[in-house]
């Protein structure tokens, strides 16, 4: 596995962005996330025609609800809109709720491993601005099972991650203070992170601890059961690329650019799991075991397996923090403590920034934003970034080895990646 | 420079008053003495602060009182006296002798004003006063508008300036940009030049489309959130007037002329239409009983407001067009080409914004990047420099000048062709800031 497919680097968009005031489109945000991608990374549009014509290369669009959000479906077949060099390339949109951008690396690496193709370039995207908040909160019901959990509810996904909130709660020896500040630090750490990344959406914006644990109020307003506002991910317009490629492809990459082969990143292990889909009947199937999302679990377990890596092994992990009460179940998925215990890891520094297991120095979703479709793309260029030693002034010192968690729904869909050197 | 935990806003009722107290509060952690005219005032100030941001958590680090109990004690205890008063030396100049007796040594003391000298200012101060004195210009509203105008004078310690201007950017999170104690200093120099060109324009051009005219041509797909009159009108015709006076009055640059305010905005100014804030101004909007919005423009011509006109301009739709495509060198490719008197006042007007911005590098800031973070960052304006690279670069952009009979910036004569122009892209990304 570890010496198949290498991932050569990628671009995003700046998540500040709101491209509908912009009077733009998703297809405008293809073409300048496409655009930088190949300045980035230095591989350009003739050599992708060339490919293209030798049947080397395939594009990957990881979308959730562009069907919804910009009445568009299809979008496997737009990047033919961004460059003619994409005329007949091999290629296909993936979904799968907010792992949308995972399912699509998924798809390529599969193809890079099966030695389809040499180059695969996956490419996450979501424009969300374009409909109000509570229009928006119910198209990201369809993320759920709708009928039964979704259907007239405002907010639906904040109120099952407020559930979870509640589990934990029912499920392990701790307070309810003590809880609600462990979520809360998680917060300010994400806002935090994100201070430090030039693309994030919240670069601007105030959090502080005191602000995360005042809850309830009209600056801080409850939107699912314990989870306040400052407890959510972002609504986000965004894209963001990642370019996938053989051993071949790679050396001959590596030769042009001046680098070793050992410099450039492989996806060393990875892992996809899917729970029962209502949250219901997740707390039912756990009821009794160790973990609340045991798929979760055997999903960073698979990597790892996969890997022959375990947890003392990653430098840095990216996960899904579409509430703090995602990140905080993370923790033990991640065996950096063990269930019940996640808080400890929290309050001893262990995932801030400069702590021994970081997570999200991107700022995670709740920092630099969550453009569905887009999340487990940027996780990746983020790992990318952190592995290769290109992450600015939020890289993580010394990183060699790093985890990503998407997750899709209430944690229905799993998917984990981890990239190394 | 002494580590700022206690900070006193003078002008707190404001809205730039409690706007920079929110953010300082919350980004600063500092405690805050909120100071106005009455204590009513000053608690109005709070809630807004509180309301700017967002967050309850400031409040309890607010403490509300007068000028004329609470000053001394105040600015006696803080290590940041920010005065937001009227903008006139009639009102700052009483309130900084009192500053100055009640500062302690090492206290930074600085003005929000936006057109008035700071060294004058600053004579209010002894030696260790007039070093710590300073201009910060913030834009309104604060939280939202990042940029910082850092203004020093011959009396500052180039030290503290360093200190002051880290603690403004690391820890309030604001796009520092130094400037000198030159008229209206970067930002306003620029815009206001813009702004107040395109009136002069609207006025001579007031039969073919007037004020709605002029706003079309330099819409969104010229880079800018809101229209040039339509700022105008947003900022208050009053503000403009004095903005664009002082500049009038004390400078003598190229474009001194285009500084004039035109007749028919002193007019309006006597007339007490303003803007947006007394109801009328250039524009004006009428709600209808069945809750319809009607806009309305004034006309220079007779004085009357005519309903506000729709244009149908060919190029402008297709460079707009462009610009959903992202395809922002091919929009500037249209603009370059078009033809007719529309056309011709878009690319003056391009041509005029970089030319001036470009030119006042030297004069009132050291280098393009801080005109163009001014522009960026205050404006929400394409800054200059990457016009200059969608234009086709420094020599097509210098051919765009000079059919425009514009004077050409020495920077642009020495640029390297081969480089991108515009060196702030990784802190702004300058296509957000053109709309389709």
């Amino acid at each position: 596995m570890a010496e198949k497919v290498f991932v050569l680097g990628g671009e995003q968009t700046d998540f500040q962005r709101n491209w509908s005031k912009e009077g733009k489109s998703f297809l405008s945000m293809m073409r300048e996330v496409m655009d930088d991608a190949v300045e980035k990374v230095g591989i350009d549009y003739q050599t992708i025609a060339k490919l293209n014509k030798e049947n080397r290369v395939a594009v990957f669009v990881g979308n959730f609800d562009a069907e919804q959000y910009a009445n568009q479906g299809h979008l496997g077949a737009f990047l033919t809109e961004v460059n003619p060099a994409f005329y007949g390339v091999p290629g296909a949109r993936y979904e799968a709720a907010c792992a949308s951008g995972s399912v699509a690396l998924d798809a390529a690496m599969t193809h890079i491993r099966a030695e389809d193709y040499d180059l695969a370039i996956v490419l996450g995207i979501e424009v969300m601005k374009t409909v109000s908040s509570n229009v928006g909160g119910d198209f990201l019901g369809t993320a759920a099972y709708y009928e039964k959990e979704a259907k007239g509810v405002q907010f639906p996904f904040p109120k099952l991650f407020g559930k979870l909130a509640d589990v934990i709660l029912e499920r392990y020896d701790i307070t309810e203070d003590r809880f609600m500040d462990a979520l809360a630090e998680i917060s300010r750490i994400n806002y935090a992170n994100a201070k430090r990344n030039p693309k994030s959406q919240t670069r601007s914006w105030f959090m502080n601890k005191e602000h995360a644990v005042a809850r309830g109020g009209a600056n801080n307003m409850a939107v699912g059961g314990r989870l306040c506002i400052t407890d959510c991910s972002q609504v986000t317009d965004g894209a963001a690329v990642t370019f996938l490629a053989s051993k071949d492809f790679a050396k001959d990459f590596s030769k042009k650019h001046n680098k070793d082969i050992d410099d450039i990143p492989r996806i060393k292990g990875w892992g996809h799991r899917v729970a029962p889909i209502t949250f219901d009947a997740k707390k039912e199937e756990s009821k009794g075991q160790k973990y609340i999302l045991p798929w979760t679990r055997q999903t960073v377990k698979d990597a790892y397996d996969r890997a022959d890596l375990d947890m003392k092994d990653i430098d840095v992990f990216e996960t899904h923090d579409c509430f703090t009460s995602s990140e905080y179940a993370a923790i033990s998925a991640f065996g950096i403590t063990d269930p019940g215990k996640e808080h400890e890891a929290i309050e001893a520094g262990t995932i801030d920034f400069h702590g021994k297991k970081p997570i999200n120095p991107s700022g995670g979703l709740i920092g630099v934003g969550h453009p569905v479709g887009a999340s487990g793309v940027r996780m990746m260029l983020d790992l990318h970034k952190q592995v290769t030693g290109d992450a600015g002034d939020y890289q993580v010192k010394g990183a060699k080895n790093g985890l990503m968690l998407n997750i899709g729904g209430s944690a229905t869909t799993n998917m984990v990646f981890i990239l190394g050197r | 420079m002494r580590e700022i935990k206690t900070v006193t806003i003078l002008g707190a009722n404001g809205a730039m008053g409690s706007g920079s107290a929110g953010v300082i509060a919350a980004f600063g952690g500092t405690k805050v003495y909120m100071l106005a005219r009455d204590l009513e005032k000053a608690t109005q100030g709070i809630e807004a602060a509180v309301g700017s941001v967002k967050t309850d958590s400031i409040r309890p680090r607010m403490l509300s009182g007068t000028y004329e109990a609470d000053l001394e004690k105040a600015v006696s205890e803080s290590d940041w006296v920010f005065e937001l008063v009227a903008e006139s030396y009639e009102v700052k100049e009483p309130i900084n002798q009192r500053i100055a007796k009640a500062r302690k040594p090492g206290t930074i003391v600085s003005t929000v004003s936006s057109g008035l000298s700071i060294a004058r200012l600053a004579k209010a101060y002894d030696e260790d006063g007039q070093k710590h004195y300073y201009g910060t210009h913030f834009f309104n509203p604060p939280y939202k508008m990042i940029l910082c105008e850092l203004v020093t004078h011959s009396g500052n310690d180039p030290k503290v300036t360093k200190n002051l201007g880290s603690y403004l950017d690391k820890v309030l999170g604001r796009a520092v940009v130094y400037t000198n104690d030159t008229p209206a200093f970067a930002g306003n120099r620029i815009g206001f030049q813009l702004m107040n060109e395109v009136a002069q324009f609207a006025e001579k051009h007031a039969e073919e489309g007037g004020i709605a005219l002029m706003d079309e041509i330099l819409s969104g797909y010229t880079g800018r959130a809101m229209s040039p009159l339509a700022t105008v009108d947003f900022v208050g015709l009053d503000v403009h007037k004095a903005i664009v006076d002082n500049i009038y009055a004390n400078t003598k640059d190229e474009a001194h002329e285009t500084f004039k305010l035109p007749d028919f905005m002193q007019k309006l100014i006597d007339e007490n239409k303003l803007g947006m804030k007394s109801g009328q101004g250039l524009t004006k909007i009428l709600k209808h009983g069945d809750g319809k919005r009607e806009k309305f423009v004034y006309n220079s011509k007779t004085g009357n407001y005519d309903p506000y006109p729709k244009f149908d301009i060919p190029f402008i739709k297709q460079a707009r067009s462009r610009i959903q495509d992202s395809n922002y060198r091919g929009a500037m490719e249209i603009v370059k080409a078009a033809q007719g008197l529309e056309a011709d006042l878009a690319r003056y007007f391009i041509g005029r914004y970089i030319s001036y911005s470009l030119s006042i590098v030297g004069e009132v800031v050291e280098t393009k990047e801080m005109a163009d973070a001014a522009m960026g960052f205050g404006f929400n304006w394409v800054p200059a420099s990457a016009f200059v690279d969608y234009l086709g670069g420094p020599k097509e952009t210098i051919s765009l000048l000079e059919t425009s009979k514009l004077p050409i910036p020495s920077i642009l004569t020495k640029a390297k062709p081969s480089k991108k122009f515009y060196e702030l892209g990784n802190k702004l990304d300058a296509r957000s800031l053109f709309k389709g």
